[in-house]
């Protein structure tokens, strides 16, 4: 029993898309671009050469965010996307009636259609392949050029994200909309 | 109904499906690969569901960076790589490509059998034979022509690309006696690498985990990645403890993640560093205890510079970086040293003044004495190893390196180096202007058609080559003109050399075998291993028929064992990689065993290494990192900074860093300067069939001015064709504000015209097509930003 939560560094984040492949590689995710279970967003810089604002380009490493409270758990009619022991909000195939409502609701995207189960599918944190097999850290964490990101059990006060969440600044994207989301951005 | 079939079951079929990608072949195509729909379906495999589950070390690979992975091998089948947290060149990572060397492996393109020539050159239709007949009738030509040639072992070429086992087929060229070698350096890092040498005595690291301040020049760190500089520096910039000038004329992921970029004109960098050095001078803002222990000719170089009026008003309008900026940043560097560091880089050449730049950044680093010590620049620690078995028998009849000769010296470039100027090379060759003639090549893990500019003429040259051997993994556009094609396999199927690694955190790592070749591909050692079998004799009789030296020699002795001490090639294939990796690093107690189980080795490692956190590892403890190993002695024969190169002087090149009217930078009007460069995503032509990468890729895009493209109605992805005087390319745009309006950018190692290669075939636009073939002066390098281009909407 944990409350799995990740933390990212994201100015670290250098555009390079090495945790994509290595999730896709972990987790055998489909090819195609509308086929991430994590991606990085770029927002295209503002001004005209060579005046450009260098802070408008950024990098936003992102994926699931875990919710608290879950739009696409609360409007799936078969329960197929659930919140397992640890908090992970996962999805179960046999459920899946693929009808999509949960992509409509998710407020960051986090969710595509995996044509082989068809299924929705999304991040789960490893939870079927590293968690289970002992590891501690996700694939996208693991591989990371400048250690972006930083998984952990929220509930563990000694946990690395517990420390880094009580001595960082850190915000959440879209907390407006109360999803209570467990990513959280360090600044 | 789909939905009702189990997830697990999928999966189950998944793994069953890639075991198919991976080994099944069509017994038609000896190119195809397993059915594209499954392919397509199955390109990844989910890890954790198989019964038996093995850990291999290794090296990656998919660039020259060799970092450490771990082989995740699931019943027989690679399904992940992670990073080795044991190496402190890599520290705990992999990039996008080392993910993806899995798809290197599994590729259903990859070469798998012998092959012989059937077609035309270029044509890519070949017969599989075996590896003898493959061995046999590389001997009968070779043989040949070596005998029409009277024993001139230089009518045969070898070159080779850069990686572990390199120094294994230089062996073999070394015994064959050719003074034909021609590797990478001419169109890497030749320029820089020996600028700094002659300066400083080395090439040598950036500490980036300490320097304070950094000026990343024509260096892309977040795309080109080099490690550990990739991963210490962006954790480090924006207001964490590094500030970072990017300097670049285009607007960069480096120049997204740093605090200051600045766009220059291509090509004028030197005018730059002239003009810093010149406020460090002039205001005497320079580490004056360091210039008066370590600086050669010091006084010449400031009177050079001051008398010159190198000053930031004369640099602005040359490089376009504003006086202000010019003087903000020389004194800013000079307030941080000796942590600042104007960063030396390894990219091609890009400018004809490419080594008089190196030189001056050389020099001007030297001033700030940031010179081996901790957060400047630093030669590290390293931990000597024994060389492979080597044999270098004297051939009387092979003649000199083939270079044109003039009464001063060389007619391409005032020095000829080890790895030579492949450019000068193949276009004397295509003149007719070699000293004698050059009919055979042997190229290793090397792709001329593709790495060097003016593709056309390199085609011609492999079309004139009665034999051609290529040794590859893959059917690049060069095997595609080879007469024979012998399947190296991948790196995660052999053991390579084990390779020591200097730096500030010296280490030995070693690349381990994951799994066992596939198809009959074999490593390299295996398959010179067969070919001198063949191939040595045959050679020694040729000598003996023309070499009079050899001929009076065995009037005096024993055939047999003359031959066996001197000539015999197959001596030096003999054992297996593992058994010479053991030898290599028996002076050190647990190396060999360490090497194997943890890919690692360095002195104390079982003392030093530890975990501090889930991302951090500690390999060294402070004390004992290698920051300074001469208190800042540079490392040349003079054991000063060499200002003034006066034998240089007398080659016709400046001896002192010198701006010249001609390195200026202007286009005609109507007309772009194409630049090329790296991505995080490619290593140039090598990595461009790789399925997962094309994922995240799918082609290059060529980078044009967005007020430009509008003016002349080109939009995204709309195709264009990039003409310049030596071809044309046709590739897809994208108009952005981050290149200059007279300017256009795309990374290289696209257009493949391989039809062999599923998706790498005519896929993007191929620089290299156009690039002109421009010679930097002093080595002979490729210049590669030398060319202008139209562009027309097609």
């Amino acid at each position: 029993m944990a409350r799995y939560g990740m933390a990212l560094d994201y100015k670290n984040c250098i555009n390079c898309k090495a945790c994509e492949v290595a999730c896709k590689e972990e987790n055998g995710i489909l090819m195609g671009a509308d086929k991430h279970r994590i991606w990085v967003g770029v927002k295209e810089i503002k001004g005209e050469y060579p005046l450009l604002d260098i802070v408008s380009s950024s990098f936003e490493p992102s994926q699931c965010q875990h919710c608290e409270s879950a739009p696409c758990q609360e409007v799936c009619p078969t329960n197929a996307t659930y919140y397992d022991e640890n908090g992970v909000v996962r999805v179960d195939p046999d459920k899946c009636i693929l009808c999509s409502y949960c992509m409509n609701a998710c407020p960051y995207d986090a969710r595509y259609v995996d044509d082989r189960t068809m299924t929705v599918d999304k991040c789960n944190f490893c939870s079927d392949t590293r968690l289970a097999r002992g590891e501690t850290t996700t694939a996208c964490q693991a591989t990371c050029p400048t250690k972006v990101r930083t998984f952990g059990d929220l509930d563990d006060p000694e946990s690395e994200i517990s420390v880094l969440l009580r001595t960082r600044e850190h915000f959440s994207l879209k907390s407006h909309l109360g999803t209570k989301p467990k990513l959280f951005y360090l600044t | 109904m789909q939905v009702e079939l189990s997830r697990r079951k999928f999966l189950q079929g998944t793994v069953a499906l890639s075991v198919a990608g991976g080994s099944a072949v069509s017994a038609t195509n000896l190119f195809a690969g397993a059915d594209t729909p499954e392919k397509k379906l199955t390109i990844t495999t989910k890890t954790g569901v198989a019964k038996e589950v093995k850990l291999v070390p290794t090296l990656c690979e998919m660039c020259v960076n060799k970092c450490a992975a771990i082989a995740r091998v699931e019943d027989g089948i690679v399904t992940k790589l992670d990073p080795n947290p044991m190496f402190p060149k890599s520290k705990n990572m992999l990039c996008p490509r080392g993910n993806a060397g899995i798809q290197a492996l599994y590729d259903p393109d990859r070469l798998k059998y012998p092959m012989i020539r059937t077609g035309e050159k270029g044509e890519g239709k070949f017969k599989r034979v075996t590896w003898d007949e493959a061995f046999r009738y590389i001997t009968e030509k070779t043989i040949k022509i070596l005998d029409e040639e009277e024993d001139n072992r230089s009518t045969f070429l070898f070159c080779a690309g850069e990686g572990m086992a390199e120094h294994t087929f230089q062996t073999f060229y070394q015994a064959f006696g050719s003074s034909n070698w021609l590797n990478h350096s001419s169109i890497c890092l030749q320029t820089v690498a020996s600028a700094y040498g002659v300066t400083l005595g080395a090439y040598p690291q950036s500490d980036l985990e300490n320097a304070e301040y950094i000026i990343m020049a024509g260096a892309n760190r977040a795309e080109a990645i080099v490690t550990p500089d990739t991963m210490d520096i962006f954790k480090r910039t924006k207001g964490r403890g590094a500030k970072m000038v990017c300097i670049d004329p285009r607007f960069t992921n480096t120049a997204a993640k740093a605090d200051q970029w600045l766009a220059i004109n291509p090509g004028t960098d030197l005018a730059f560093v002239l003009a810093l050095t010149y406020v460090v001078l002039d205001e005497e803002l320079y580490d004056k205890a360091y210039v008066e222990k370590y600086f050669n000719d010091f006084d010449a170089y400031r009177a050079h510079i001051l008398s010159n009026g190198y000053t930031p008003e004369w640099a602005e309008p040359i490089t376009n970086i504003k006086a202000k900026e010019i003087y903000q940043i020389a004194r800013e560097f000079m307030a941080h040293a000796p942590k600042a560091i104007y960063y030396p880089g390894r990219r091609s050449t890009f400018a004809k003044n490419d080594f008089q730049l190196r030189r001056a950044m050389a020099i001007f680093q030297a001033l700030s004495g940031g010179i081996d010590t901790k957060g400047g620049l630093v030669f590290g620690g390293k931990i000597e190893i024994e060389d492979h078995e080597s044999l270098m028998p004297l051939y009387d009849k092979a003649k000199e390196r083939g270079v044109v000769k003039t009464e001063a010296g060389y007619a391409d470039c005032a020095v000829v180096s080890g790895g030579g100027s492949w450019l000068a090379w193949r276009n004397n060759f295509l003149e007719g202007k070699m000293p004698y003639s050059v009919r055979g090549m042997f190229c290793y893990k090397h792709n001329p058609m593709q790495n060097m500019p003016n593709t056309k003429k390199t085609a011609e040259m492999l079309k004139k080559m009665e034999l051609v051997v290529c040794i590859d993994t893959m059917p690049s556009d060069t095997v595609m003109y080879a007469d024979v094609v012998l399947p190296e396999c991948t790196y995660l199927e052999r053991t390579d050399p084990v390779k020591t690694f200097g730096g500030v955190e010296p280490a030995l790592a070693q690349r381990n075998k994951v799994i066992e070749p596939m198809f009959e591909s074999k490593p390299v050692n295996e398959i010179l291993r067969g070919l001198t079998k063949h191939l040595s004799r045959p050679l020694f009789e040729v000598t003996k028929k023309y070499d009079s030296e050899v001929q009076d020699a065995l009037a005096e002795e024993d055939e047999e064992a003359y031959y066996q001490e001197e000539f015999d090639m197959t001596k030096m294939y003999s054992h297996d990689q593992e058994v010479l990796n053991v030898h290599a690093v028996h002076a050190y107690e647990g190396a060999a065993e360490s090497l194997k189980r943890y890919g690692v080795y360095y002195p104390k490692m079982d003392q030093y290494y530890k975990q501090l956190s889930a991302n951090e590892h500690q390999y060294y403890p402070e004390k004992e990192k290698f920051y300074s190993v001469g208190e800042g002695r540079p490392q040349t024969p003079s054991g000063k900074v060499e200002c003034n190169l006066a034998n240089m002087s007398s080659k016709g090149i400046d001896g002192m860093p010198t701006w010249r009217d001609e390195y200026c930078f202007s286009v005609p009007e109507g007309k772009f300067r194409l630049m090329t460069g790296r991505h995080a995503q490619y290593t140039q032509s090598g990595t461009s069939n790789n399925i997962v990468l094309y994922d995240l890729m799918p082609e290059n895009y060529i980078w044009i001015n967005k007020r430009v493209a509008k003016e002349r109605g080109i939009t995204f992805g709309d195709k264009v064709e990039v003409i310049s005087s030596v071809g044309t390319t046709v590739i897809r745009a994208y108009p952005t504000e981050k290149i200059a309006p007279n300017q256009v950018f795309f990374i290289h190692g696209f257009g493949a015209e391989s039809s062999a290669l599923t998706w790498a075939y005519k896929n993007g636009g191929s620089d290299n097509a156009v690039i002109e073939d421009a010679l930097e002066p002093v080595y002979g390098a490729a210049a590669m930003h030398e060319t202008n281009v139209e562009i027309r909407k097609v």
